[in-house]
């Protein structure tokens, strides 16, 4: 694939080979092992779901993809090649783009400057004037300040467009990060938490935003605690726990896999015998440690 | 053999002293996360004190350097810590640099007022006389006892820091300050006792380099920042990389002292200072192999006063002003006044130079005056003709020299970048400005610029064009400012990592940026039409410099023109101020003049307070003037008018200073209030304005008619008085007209901790607002459903 | 200390807190009474580790009061509460990474009780901290940093120990082996206020629940029926 990716250009169905794939990603901060030994595949044209509880490696996992991290093993493979050896930069030159789970927004400028900072970076790397993005104006060729507008315009940012972002709610000042991250015209776009801070009809949009942005042909790595909107686009789901991936399949898959309730839940569903033990020693009376599910007998 | 043995020896007992003062800097960077810039001149106050006690009053060596070392440095270092550095944690970069770096400016001015230059002050070494042989070499008992306390302290300090409570608290504290409160420990006395360790560490350097120099404040000042390249080393935080350092850097400087020929040249360079020079060279190359620093994403401050970017238009009205202005003053000044004013407007451009690089993209440089110098010597190397197509080059010239610099500094953090310019000026100052073969004589002239028939061969001419490039170039950098190029600094500013994110190189961006600084403050050296004497290109010149853009307020224009004339106005104010002095119950007098020398200090020492400099608040009182036209017209015609009865004779000079000054700082505030109240509200009434109106211009005239010129003979008094008279106008203007100018500021964008406080709130606040409680949709609706029906059955929030 | 014996060790009453201006705690109501383990739940942000930080005297609360032993203690310093038995195990680690196993130790000592007994405790229930105790902390596993971190409770034996996610990222063993610790520190007779998100874990060890959501204290209960409620909470099902 080209550096820049013209996304209107790959169809959903041609993603044989994923647009970006990560091999054996590990990352070990001190004696702790952040992520260890990660495989993940995030085919063109689709939303890939990556989920897990707090502190089980989905943001460091998305640092070491875009390289603001260094890994300790493992490979970062973006369209066929291998970006491992690269700085943030030139992985985003290739065609990875970002969003941040504690903001990371311009703060002292508007949202539409925000959105012009993103598209003149890939403006002064890129000279090559690639068609807008598919789900722009169906791919037209559009001036900077047209592709500016349409971009607030589809996030629906119009009222706040020239509001320095540091005052806006979370909510939008998260839009105004996805924004930018899409006028930089990424090949893959990794969001971390995206839909924190929108209600849930604002969600219900912004699920069908993601949609088109896929349609268009963008790879979308998505962290999210909004599980309904997970649940709701994704077309596949990878768990993390502890590091580590617990599960992979079908939202429907992932939703009935017993690992993933557990890893929600709290670890004792597999072997609960230390805990009951605890518990007699402590003198609490626990009939059942075990989780059931709601309605079930307990 | 002897030879190398002698040396080697001579080397390692500098190595020792070296080591001492960085473990130092090193105990307190750890300890505190600043880096204290004034490290050295702690040092430097020791080495004073220790003179004063021992040789003036007389107090014999062992309780003299006790009293030094352990007792009065300590306390200091642990008073500074309490009393500045506290108010400074979690500050920017920036910030903490220039507060440091103040506070050494301010200690160094306060030192020559205490201990003034023109005396000398010998301190006799440490058992003179007294030799031991090694090797065949005599070895002075001073040098051996210089190895070993570096070894005690060495020894005491690894005690410390593993085996006792104490020393592990104070690494404790940098890891986790609130964990270790809930350890029990307490992080402020233990940042007051590293303050006061790093400090007594200074003071034994101080004390044993003050038996090797002649005490002078700047030398044992600088000597000190020699240690920044032997802390770098340890990446300022491992102390046995700082004695590594300290060895590398001692054998080194007494290897080329003893083996390198003074005479020896490379082209026009003569090696003779080499020794000197050498502690700038390691710093470099340290950097050059340090690994780039990693990108942190750790979440966006919101920013306390985003400053407003003037539009072309103001930019362009203001730089016409600007040189209108001062072209109306200067016409009015004595020969003597116009050279001050004149060199004044010319460190306005070096403060400008500062404003693409601190204000917009974040950084900081303290070798601004090595740019100048850079430029001027160029210029007067190749421009004798004054012909403006040498300025071209020579600010070339600056922005490559510029970019070099910065190179290996900025892949790493803020705080190396102030090293390395710091290193870059040392090394100019060694390597270039201190050759004869460079600046003759120790001073260089620059050619006066020549248009054509027109030379800029007075004064007058020199104050206009300053003024007039000045404004073209503040013009230039708004542009610069609201271009793409701009927009990109801010941002990165705001954020690297995002900007990482989406494709900025951040270090060729960054090297951009500092060429840019460096160039303009070239193009302030070449065309500066003045003669520089080699000193004013050093790093005790640029610190103030660099101090006061900040400030001043260096995210504008204006800030870096209020900056310049601030450190223009000492010399000014020195020179009016010459005969006062400030009697403090006649136990004290102290001269005007040596107050002043340590204003600055003390100006970027408040920065802790006021981190975005004046600039912000004096554009409040003066923005609603901008805004109102009448107020705009009567501004003008009031300073216009007293301009013509000065420049025609109707009035003295002091009476037109006196007017002007109760003009601006009482009439024109208020102009907006009596000429076009907008909000009805604050509005006062009519009879009330007219009063006012009234009351101003009786100030005025009053300032006028008094006979300032005659009545009064002390420079001091007069400016005093005027200054009185202007601030009881304004108070009693106010009083009159019962509203005050603040009341007048446009509403600035809600800030998100007022929310629902200046403004109603909204759903998408809500909405947000339950997020952050963490409830999901379901419960918040659940909830709001259920609310009215289930407040009695509300669960007892706990069992009794 | 010279209340009855009905006295809560730990109290907040009516607490209010907020970041700038945004509140977070509306009016939080919370008893640990003497000898039991409190569990502390609820979903992500829901304002238990605001909670605790008011506990602790780290964060002061804008309204309402922080009782230890009957005691109003609102407002006095962190160092202070933990000199006199209030002893915090913040979220993460609660430790210092670049401090060794012993240093770590050490510093446990500033609330004032002896590097032997310190030394003694944690080595005897944790005998892999004694064969490490040179090591830099900051090596160590997740699971030796958490239990370091819960060495340092149980060596200062503290009238009240407060648990902040002692489980997060830790493997689902290690979390059962440090709350079987736990329960038996809470035998001995420490009062014990844990917050948690593995609310199955936890509920194991604790006498009472109490469940938090929106900064405040919604329900407060035996364990096995907050349990129930959990579930629907956590996963919306």
């Amino acid at each position: 694939m080209s550096a820049s990716f013209p996304t209107a250009a790959a169809s959903p169905v041609a993603a044989a080979a994923p647009a970006l794939r990560v091999r054996d990603l590990s990352v070990r901060f001190g004696g702790h092992l952040a992520v260890s030994s990660v495989d993940l595949d995030v085919p063109a044209g689709r939303i890939s779901g990556l989920i897990g509880p707090n502190g089980a490696g989905k943001t460091t996992t998305f640092n070491a993809i875009c390289g603001v991290i260094t890994p300790t093993s493992g490979q970062v493979e973006l369209g066929g090649d291998d970006v491992s050896k690269l700085s943030t930069h030139q992985r985003a030159r290739r065609g990875i783009g970002r969003t941040f789970q504690r903001l990371e927004v311009f703060s002292s400028l508007s949202v539409r400057d925000n959105v012009r900072v993103g598209l003149e970076i890939r403006q002064s790397w890129s000279r090559r004037r690639a068609a807008a993005p598919q789900f722009l104006a169906g791919g037209a060729e559009l001036s900077a300040d047209d592709e500016v507008a349409l971009i607030i315009d589809r996030l629906g940012l119009v009222e706040v467009a020239e509001v320095p972002v540091g005052s806006l709610p979370t909510g939008q000042a998260r839009k105004v990060e996805l924004g930018r991250a899409l006028a930089a015209r990424p090949s893959v776009l990794l969001l971390d938490e995206p839909a924190s801070g929108l209600d849930e009809q604002e969600s219900v949009e912004f699920g069908a935003l993601l949609g088109t942005l896929a349609a268009s042909g963008l790879a979308i790595l998505l962290v999210e605690h909004d599980i309904a909107l997970v649940m709701r686009v994704c077309s596949e789901l990878s768990v993390l726990n502890f590091g580590q991936l617990i599960a992979h399949g079908t939202p429907e898959q992932v939703q009935s896999n017993a690992a993933v309730l557990d890893a929600y839940l709290g670890g004792g569903g597999n072997d609960a015998t230390a805990v009951e033990r605890a518990a007699v020693d402590a003198g609490v009376n626990v009939s059942d440690t075990s989780w059931s599910g709601p309605g079930a007998p307990s | 053999m002897d030879k190398f043995l002698t040396f080697t020896i001579a080397g390692l007992s500098s190595a020792a002293i070296y080591a001492i003062a960085a473990s130092g800097l090193v105990v307190t960077y750890t300890t505190s996360g600043i880096f204290n810039f004034a490290h050295g001149a702690f040092g430097m106050m020791a080495a004073f004190t220790y003179w004063q006690v021992h040789v003036a009053w007389g107090v014999p060596t062992i309780p003299a350097v006790i009293l030094v070392v352990f007792v009065i440095a300590p306390i200091f270092g642990a008073v500074i810590e309490r009393v500045i550095m506290r108010g400074i944690e979690g500050a920017s970069d920036v910030v903490k640099i220039v507060v440091t770096v103040s506070l050494m400016v301010a200690l160094l001015g306060i030192a020559q007022v205490i201990w003034p230059q023109n005396v000398s002050r010998p301190v006799p070494p440490f058992f003179e006389g007294r030799f031991v042989e090694l090797f065949g070499v005599r070895v002075p008992w001073a040098r051996l006892m210089a190895l070993v306390i570096a070894l005690v302290v060495a020894g005491g300090l690894k005690l410390l820091f593993t085996r006792t409570r104490l020393g592990i608290a104070m690494r404790a504290v940098v890891d986790d300050r609130s964990l270790l409160q809930l350890n029990g420990g307490r992080p402020g006395r233990t940042a007051m006792l590293s303050w006061g360790l790093g400090a007594g560490l200074a003071a034994i350097s101080g004390v044993l380099y003050s038996t090797e120099q002649t005490l002078s404040a700047i030398t044992l000042t600088l000597l000190v920042v020699n240690t920044y390249a032997v802390a770098v080393v340890g990446r300022l935080r491992s102390l046995p990389g700082a004695f590594l350092g300290a060895v590398i850097l001692g054998l080194a400087q007494s290897y080329v002292t003893g083996y390198i020929n003074p005479g020896l040249t490379i082209g026009p360079i003569a090696l003779g200072n080499l020794a000197a020079a050498l502690p700038a060279i390691m710093l470099f190359i340290v950097l050059l192999v340090q690994p780039e620093e990693r990108l942190r994403a750790h979440g966006v401050e919101r920013p306390r006063n985003p400053i407003r970017v003037p539009s072309q238009t103001v930019a362009i009205v203001g730089g016409v002003a600007l040189v209108v202005v001062l072209a109306a003053l200067g016409s009015l000044m004595s020969a003597s006044d116009l050279v001050l004013v004149t060199k004044g407007a010319g460190i306005a451009l070096v403060t400008l130079s500062l404003v693409p690089l601190t204000g917009y993209a974040g950084q900081i440089s303290l070798a601004q005056m090595t740019f100048v110098g850079i430029g001027a010597v160029a210029m007067a190397a190749w421009g004798a003709s004054g012909s403006p197509l040498a300025v071209v080059l020579v600010v070339a010239v600056c922005a490559v020299v510029g970019a070099v610099v910065a190179l290996p500094a900025l892949r790493l953090s803020g705080i190396y970048l102030a090293l390395a310019t710091a290193a870059f000026a040392l090394f100019c100052t060694a390597m270039f400005f201190n050759q004869q073969t460079i600046i003759r004589a120790g001073s260089v002239q620059v050619p006066p610029l020549s248009f054509g028939p027109l030379s800029i061969n007075t004064d007058f001419r020199q104050l206009v064009l300053t003024a007039i490039v000045f404004a073209l170039l503040g013009n230039g950098l708004v542009w610069l400012r609201r271009s793409a190029w701009g927009r990109r600094l801010t941002a990165m500013k705001d954020s690297p990592v995002a900007c990482a994110t989406l494709g900025l190189n951040l270090t060729s961006t960054k090297v951009g940026v500092f060429a840019l600084s460096a160039a303009i403050a070239g193009a302030g050296g070449a065309m500066s039409g003045r003669t520089f004497t080699a000193d004013s290109f050093s790093l005790p010149a640029s610190l103030p410099v660099t101090m006061l853009a900040v400030v001043g307020g260096i995210g504008s224009i204006a800030g870096a023109f209020i900056g310049g004339m601030l450190l223009g106005a000492i010399p000014i104010a020195s020179t009016i101020f010459a005969a006062n002095a400030i009697g403090i119950f006649r136990f004290v007098s102290l001269p005007v003049t040596n107050v002043l020398s340590f204003t600055p200090g003390l100006m970027g020492i408040s920065l802790g307070r006021e981190p975005d400099g004046a600039a912000p608040q004096i554009a409040v009182g003066y923005r609603a003037v901008g805004d109102s036209p009448p107020a705009l017209v009567v501004s003008a015609a009031g300073a216009v008018a007293l301009w013509v009865a000065t420049r025609v004779g109707v009035i003295t000079k002091w009476s037109f200073f006196a007017a002007l000054v109760v003009f601006v700082v009482a009439v024109v505030p208020l102009l907006p209030l009596i000429l076009t109240p907008r909000l009805p509200e604050d509005q006062a009434e009519p009879p009330r304005r007219v009063a006012c109106a009234i009351w101003l211009a009786l100030a005025t005239i009053a300032a006028v008619l008094i006979p300032w010129a005659t009545a009064i003979t002390s420079n001091g008094v007069r400016v005093l008085l005027v200054l009185v008279l202007a601030a009881l106008s304004a108070r009693v203007a106010i009083g009159v007209l019962g509203v005050t100018p603040e009341q007048l500021r446009r509403p600035l964008p809600p800030s998100p901790d007022l929310i629902g406080v200046d403004r109603p709130l909204s759903r998408a606040d809500a909405i947000e607002a339950t997020h952050m409680m963490g409830l999901t949709e379901d419960e918040f609706e659940a909830e709001v459903s259920r609310a009215g029906a289930d407040v009695a059955a509300a669960p007892v929030g706990a069992l009794r | 200390m010279t209340q009855d014996a009905a006295a809560p060790l730990l109290e907040l009453r009516g607490v209010r807190a907020a970041y700038g201006s945004i509140e977070v705690l509306h009016g939080v109501d919370l008893v640990v009474p003497p000898a039991s383990v409190v569990a502390l739940l609820g979903p992500n942000g829901a304002g238990k580790t605001t909670t605790l930080s008011v506990a602790c005297g780290l964060m002061s609360p804008t309204a309402g009061s922080v009782h230890v032993a009957g005691r109003d203690v609102t407002g006095v310093p962190p160092e202070v509460l933990a000199q006199k038995g209030l002893t915090t195990i913040p979220e993460g680690r609660g430790i210092f990474p670049n401090l060794t196993v012993r240093e770590n130790l050490q510093m446990a000592t500033l609330a004032g009780v002896g590097i032997k007994q310190v030394e003694e405790v944690a080595y005897g229930r944790f005998p892999r901290l004694a064969e490490r105790r040179n090591q830099i902390a900051g090596t160590m596993s997740g699971g030796e940093q958490q239990m370091l971190a819960l060495a340092r409770g149980l060596a200062v034996d503290p009238a009240v120990l407060l648990l902040d996610e002692l489980s997060m990222g830790l493997a689902p063993l290690v979390v059962e082996e440090l709350y079987g610790i736990v329960a038996q520190i809470a035998k001995e007779g420490t009062s014990i206020l844990v917050v948690e998100q593995f609310a199955r874990t936890v509920l194991g060890v604790a006498d009472i629940a109490a469940i938090m959501v929106h900064g405040q204290v919604r329900r407060v209960g035996d364990p096995t029926t907050v349990e129930q409620e959990l579930s629907a909470a956590y996963l919306g099902g």
